[in-house]
């Protein structure tokens, strides 16, 4: 396929994941953030901090609703979920011979949507519900994915940059949150359960660990547990899938070679870290291997045109 | 008296924040979030069964009051400790009662009272639990006098319920009317169910790795299965019923796809009656034969335990001042509303001729089931009832009535009147005693009714306990700097055919 088409699919992948994984987090860090948390002197997901881990702009002075706003409803911040989303409908409408009629039209009501009315006042009442149409919406393009599109090369770059983005998202939240070395702030279990919930898997994660909802044990889940579809380890492992299934020669392939090795690496760091591991220089590590493949897939498939992709500071 | 208005009208200095807000906000805009609530409830499947109204079962929306109850954190210490010190009392009486009965021998409580209770269980005499914990959860119903004080009116120490609401309030509020919460700093209620988890793996027996804890549920037809599956999926454990429970050799085991599995520990939310037909009541259809034997070898914690029930009768209620200084040694912090037992001759022809200004309770029920509120009972009513206590006196206590506090609460049109309300706070007890902030604040939705069962049309109110030190109570503000290492981001890719784009654009 051309180039050109395999790198708009990647990308309206990576939006579509990215508008939701933001709603996700902004949702979560707002219901955490009107309750006061006692235990938990260095509560690290504030306002400030989901700046940093969308790499915005700091301004001196940081509070709740001007992060909503920029971050949601700002159409001139390409951060915002509203930009994600009109970057998405752009991607998919240049490739709607593509992808099927109904992904768009999913996705083109979606940009509609958030574009139409007075979503800032809505924004003002009760985030939640802007939040909430988001995740069903990205939920609905997904599934639609699944049904209704071919499963071709074409589908296989779409599903590697959706996971590629979320892979990049959790990764971005895990640096925040966790302690970095030399830090004294004792970590407790409120982070993690505002972390749980910014990323939507508390349930999975109760049901699958006994025990508290602890920082190193909440970051070991989003790192490492592949059977939760969200953490990091499946995200690589399907981006991996995917890649091998899209190329013509994954045997000598660069990209599909490094995730390989980075798939194996997860599983082998899951087995031998023990409680006591450095999990922030962990994800540091992974979070640039990422990078690395990011800029291999740029090469391989897209003709290099793109590697450094256009950066915000 | 008003928790949120003083006698002129004005906001107590706690709550100004929240009538401004509330003010700003409006009444229409009130009414929509209410219209909103619904719609969510109904969606989310929070709901409760308003009876059978002939052949369909409707259910209704949970009814959550928009304008929340605030306690100041030095108002809340206070009840946490009363709760505390009046649990650790209960507990006590638990033991002593299966086992060496010493509060029977120094003559406070009579054990022809105790005996003849209806919950009170033979079957688990001399068994003591691990860590001697018996009521690992409870619920008691708090009231407010006409002078603002404190008073208990009700232990339930058998299987209380509505923490469920407690979570699912909150979590509606802060999407519903976040705008209310802008200037309070409010303490959360989501650790209950890790409280809960925790002190259940606590009174587990020893094993190797995490115990395993199930909780139990009579089955999706009670009327509070939505909790029963709400506190297990919160918990990350298995919903179980009847049927997944057997005893093989005194230990419980569930039924899983890859053969029986090791239980520990058992929340489990029915009556002792219905537990074990070996024991107790043997036409039960709900129970595990053989789970008290299992109980006895301590192979396995029940929570709350078997015969817990004793201490939630409302005859043994009136001892519990008495209990608190005997066992303790201290004064009680919370006092109860005024009983009277109707046992004594003396006390019983009192209380007849008083019976229009008194509430009658039958000792063993709850839920509001039974009750008779002396002035909205008609005289023929009353009559009768006085035949019901003479008959068997035992079988029912008398209290002096209690004007409940009041808070302003919204009406479907977002108007703003006073309801009365009274609270019921959650305690967990495993290793210590934990009490989630606030609990379920119950609300007569009829104007100067006192009745707030929600099976009875009553409807909640989101709790807010300050934080000590809270702007809105202390009337100064505070800033809390956290000190923020953050490792460098690498920049946020957005990918873009860009020299491709700017070309198609220069040709426009």
């Amino acid at each position: 396929m051309l180039a050109r088409i395999a790198h708009e699919l990647f990308w309206l992948g990576r939006n579509v994941a990215r508008a939701e994984a933001t709603a996700r987090m902004l949702d979560g860090i707002f219901s955490a953030d009107l309750q006061g948390r006692p235990d938990d002197p260095g509560l690290r997901l504030t306002w400030r901090s989901v700046l940093r881990i969308m790499s915005a702009e700091q301004p001196a002075q940081v509070d709740r609703d001007s992060v909503l706003r920029a971050l949601t409803l700002d159409v001139d911040n390409p951060a915002s979920v509203v930009a994600c989303i009109g970057r998405a409908r752009e991607g998919a409408r240049t490739v709607r011979d593509v992808i099927s009629a109904e992904m768009w039209e999913a996705i083109n009501t979606t940009n509609l949507t958030l574009l139409e009315g007075d979503l800032s006042a809505r924004l003002r009442k009760g985030p939640y519900s802007v939040y909430g149409y988001v995740r069903e919406r990205s939920a609905l393009f997904w599934g639609l994915t699944n049904r209704t599109m071919l499963r071709d090369e074409a589908s296989a770059f779409l599903q590697a940059g959706g996971r590629m983005e979320s892979a990049d998202m959790v990764l971005r939240m895990l640096r925040v949150a966790l302690p970095q070395p030399g830090d004294d702030i004792s970590w407790r279990d409120g982070q993690a359960l505002a972390l749980l919930q910014a990323t939507g898997g508390f349930q999975a994660f109760s049901r699958s660990v006994p025990g508290a909802p602890d920082a190193l044990p909440v970051a070991r889940f989003l790192l490492f547990e592949r059977a939760y579809p969200d953490s990091v380890a499946s995200a690589v492992h399907a981006v991996h899938v995917a890649l091998e299934r899209a190329d013509h020669a994954p045997s000598r392939s660069e990209p599909v070679l490094r995730l390989s090795r980075l798939v194996a690496d997860l599983e082998f760091k899951q087995r031998t870290s023990g409680q006591d591991a450095d999990l922030a220089r962990l994800c540091e590590e992974v979070q640039s291997e990422l990078a690395l493949a990011d800029h291999d897939i740029a090469d391989r498939y897209f003709a290099g045109a793109v590697a450094p992709g256009i950066a915000i500071t | 008296m008003d928790e949120i208005l003083d006698r002129f009208g004005a906001p107590h200095r706690h709550a100004a924040a929240l009538i401004d807000a509330l003010e700003e906000m409006g009444r229409d805009e009130l009414a929509a979030a209410g219209r909103r609530r619904d719609a969510i409830f109904m969606q989310q499947g929070i709901t409760f069964e308003a009876g059978a109204d002939g052949s369909l079962v409707k259910d209704r929306p949970f009814p959550l009051d928009l304008v929340p109850r605030i306690l100041p954190a030095s108002e809340w210490d206070h009840i946490k400790r009363g709760l505390a010190q009046r649990i650790r009392a209960l507990n006590h009486f638990i033991d002593d009662v299966y086992h060496g009965r010493e509060i029977v021998r120094e003559g406070i409580v009579p054990w022809r009272l105790i005996v003849s209770r209806s919950h009170f269980a033979r079957a688990v005499h001399g068994i003591r639990p691990p860590g001697g914990v018996y009521c690992h959860v409870a619920g008691c119903d708090l009231v407010r006098d006409d002078d603002g004080t404190w008073k208990v009116l009700e232990d339930n120490v058998r299987t209380p319920s509505g923490i469920s609401y407690v979570l699912e309030n909150r979590v509606a509020m802060t999407r519903l009317v976040p705008q209310l919460f802008n200037r309070y700093r409010v303490r959360p209620v989501d650790h209950y169910p890790r409280l809960l988890l925790e002190a259940l793996q606590a009174v587990a027996p020893a094993t190797e790795g995490e115990a395993t804890v199930v909780v139990w549920t009579p089955g999706p037809h009670n009327s509070a299965y939505f909790e029963h599956a709400f506190l297990a999926r919160q918990m990350g454990v298995e919903l179980v019923e009847a049927s997944d429970l057997v005893v093989r050799d005194d230990v419980l085991y569930m039924r899983t796809t890859s053969g029986l599995a090791r239980v520990h520990a058992v929340y489990r939310r029915l009556d002792d009656d219905f537990a074990d037909p070996l024991e107790f009541r043997p036409d039960s259809l709900l129970g595990v034969p053989g789970l008290v034997r299992a109980y006895r070898a301590g192979t396995v914690a029940i929570a709350n335990a078997f015969g817990t029930g004793v201490a939630d009768d409302k005859a043994i209620y009136h001892y519990v001042p008495e209990m608190i200084r005997y066992y303790l040694g201290e004064e009680p912090i919370l006092e109860n509303v005024r009983t009277y037992l109707l046992s004594d001759d003396d006390v019983r022809e009192e209380v007849l001729g008083r019976l229009h200004e008194l509430v009658v309770k039958p000792t063993g029920e709850s839920g509001g089931k039974g009750v008779f509120i002396g002035p909205h009972t008609p005289p023929d009513e009353l009559e009768g009832l006085a035949d019901l206590i003479r008959r068997d006196p035992g079988l029912w206590i008398a209290q002096e009535m209690v004007d409940l506090s009041t808070v302003p609460t919204a009406g479907p049109d977002g108007a703003l009147s006073a309801r009365h309300v009274d609270l019921r706070p959650f305690a967990v007890f495993g290793e210590r005693i934990r009490i989630v902030p606030g609990g379920l604040t119950r609300v007569a939705m009829v104007e100067g009714s006192m009745i707030v069962n929600s099976s009875r049309g009553g409807g909640s109110k989101d709790t807010w306990v300050l934080e000590a030190g809270d702007p809105a109570e202390d009337g100064a503000t505070q800033s809390t700097q956290v000190h923020d290492v953050v490792p460098r981001m690498p920049e946020l890719r957005l990918g873009g055919w860009s020299d491709q784009q700017q070309q198609q654009q220069q040709q426009q």
